[in-house]
């Protein structure tokens, strides 16, 4: 599998700054290739089988390698969601302890209430207090929040268990040392949407939390084809982001230099320190997020809000309340690999007239 | 009332009233108030169910 030679941008995503992003285009160009060579069952042994049980190895070795992992530890699931429940639920015992943190997923929140999690409450500035811990506990720990874009410090005093979400950084944060199961999502590198890759440390202290009568992690079917596009993506992903990274950092201080200085009544999460320069969170004063949101899609950017009244439910963001950062005005912001400096001024040249014209 | 509105009268209101009593039960009121205190130094207590007393610092 090479992505090598020129890639021509399809799909474009100029003015988009919402959290998902099309497959990115290394993966687009090779996925018809994939559906011819990786269709057949890779657990049995004609032809076409042995093929696609060797693209399903090259493609654990490309995780394996990006992800700090070894290959034979590099398992899929069709439903990423999946992931939280088989990465901790599997390592409790009886009398284990279940940390979790204020601004973990609402999947991490289902599963406190079923074990009797405790929760760990967060600072303004994202920073947590984590315990020790025993040996038999268990610590859920993000690498870093997908709403925030605030880096999680790393809990290496912690001596129990730990479940790694790392589904909002991808290849961006390594494993901590001490990490028992981690969980990523294929689309935090433009890879397709409906895979997880899952791992686990040491076997011997892992229990399936799932009815089976074999040794594998899941047994739901796996397509190959989307394994193989996922890799090269994850590849091009990561050559792409080395090569743009100083450039996000820089909007992403733009951004924010822009709405301490030229639009004012801001909360922004984190400082660019203590963030990833590809996510941006903040929140207006006195702007309704659904009015904000709409405005800037009419001008033809898209954006992704916390804000209750931009949510289905009602209810404003969990992570924003907890952390005590303003849950209405809110705008979370994705910069893109292929994100120009030209789209973020028209961003922030737009978003001044709508919010001067609201605040009205 | 939804967020921001709350908020937004209450700001209003706070510029004539040095202090006023908010009534709400939209459930984004307690960690907006928590976090326009903050941001605009201005002191809320929670005085009952859904209400609030707030003071201009």
């Amino acid at each position: 599998m090479s992505t090598t030679g020129t890639v021509l941008r399809v799909g474009s995503i100029t003015n988009q700054f919402q959290r998902e992003s099309p497959l990115h285009p290394a993966a687009r160009a090779f996925i018809a290739d994939a559906f011819d060579r990786g269709w057949a069952d890779p657990s049995k042994i004609h032809g076409e089988s042995r093929q696609a049980a060797i693209l399903l190895n090259e493609a654990k070795e490309i995780f394996a390698a990006h992800l700090g992992i070894r290959s034979n530890q590099v398992d899929f699931l069709s439903d990423p969601a999946l992931g939280f429940h088989l990465g901790s639920s599997s390592v409790l015992q009886e009398g284990s302890r279940f940390y979790f943190s204020a601004v973990d997923r609402s999947e991490i929140y289902a599963l406190a209430n079923l074990h009797h999690g405790e929760k760990l409450s967060v600072a303004l500035d994202g920073s947590i207090a984590y315990p020790k811990g025993r040996p038999t506990d268990l610590l859920s720990w993000q690498t870093l929040n997908g709403e925030t874009g605030i880096i999680s410090a790393q809990p290496s005093e912690f001596t129990g268990r730990l479940f790694v979400d790392a589904s909002a950084s991808g290849a961006a944060i390594a494993l901590p040392q001490n990490w028992s199961t981690a969980l990523w999502n294929s689309q935090a590198w433009e890879g397709p949407t409906g895979l997880g890759v899952f791992a686990v440390a040491d076997r011997s202290i892992w229990r399936n939390p799932l009815p089976h009568i074999d040794q594998r992690i899941s047994s739901s079917e796996l397509s190959i084809p989307l394994v193989m596009a996922s890799a090269i993506a994850l590849e091009a992903h990561t050559r792409d982001y080395a090569e743009n990274r100083a450039s996000l950092l820089l909007y992403n201080n733009r951004i924010r230099q822009f709405l301490a200085a030229e639009i004012g009544d801001v909360d922004i999460a984190g400082s660019s320190n203590t963030t990833v320069p590809y996510l941006l969170s903040f929140s207006l004063l006195y702007i309704d997020a659904e009015r904000l949101v709409n405005e800037l899609t009419r001008q033809g950017i898209s954006v992704d809000s916390g804000s209750a009244c931009s949510s289905a439910n009602m209810e404003p963001s969990h992570v924003l309340a907890a952390m005590g950062l303003l849950t209405h005005g809110n705008v979370r912001m994705t910069l893109h690999n292929q994100t120009t400096l030209v789209d973020v001024e028209a961003f922030l040249k737009t978003l001044k007239i709508i919010v001067e014209d609201l605040r009205k | 009332m939804r967020c921001p509105i709350p908020i937004i009268k209450l700001a209003k209101a706070l510029e004539t009233n040095p202090e006023v009593t908010l009534l709400s039960d939209d459930p984004a009121t307690l960690p907006d108030l928590i976090a326009w205190s903050r941001m605009t130094k201005n002191q809320y207590s929670i005085v009952g169910i859904n209400k609030y007393l707030v003071k201009s610092l």
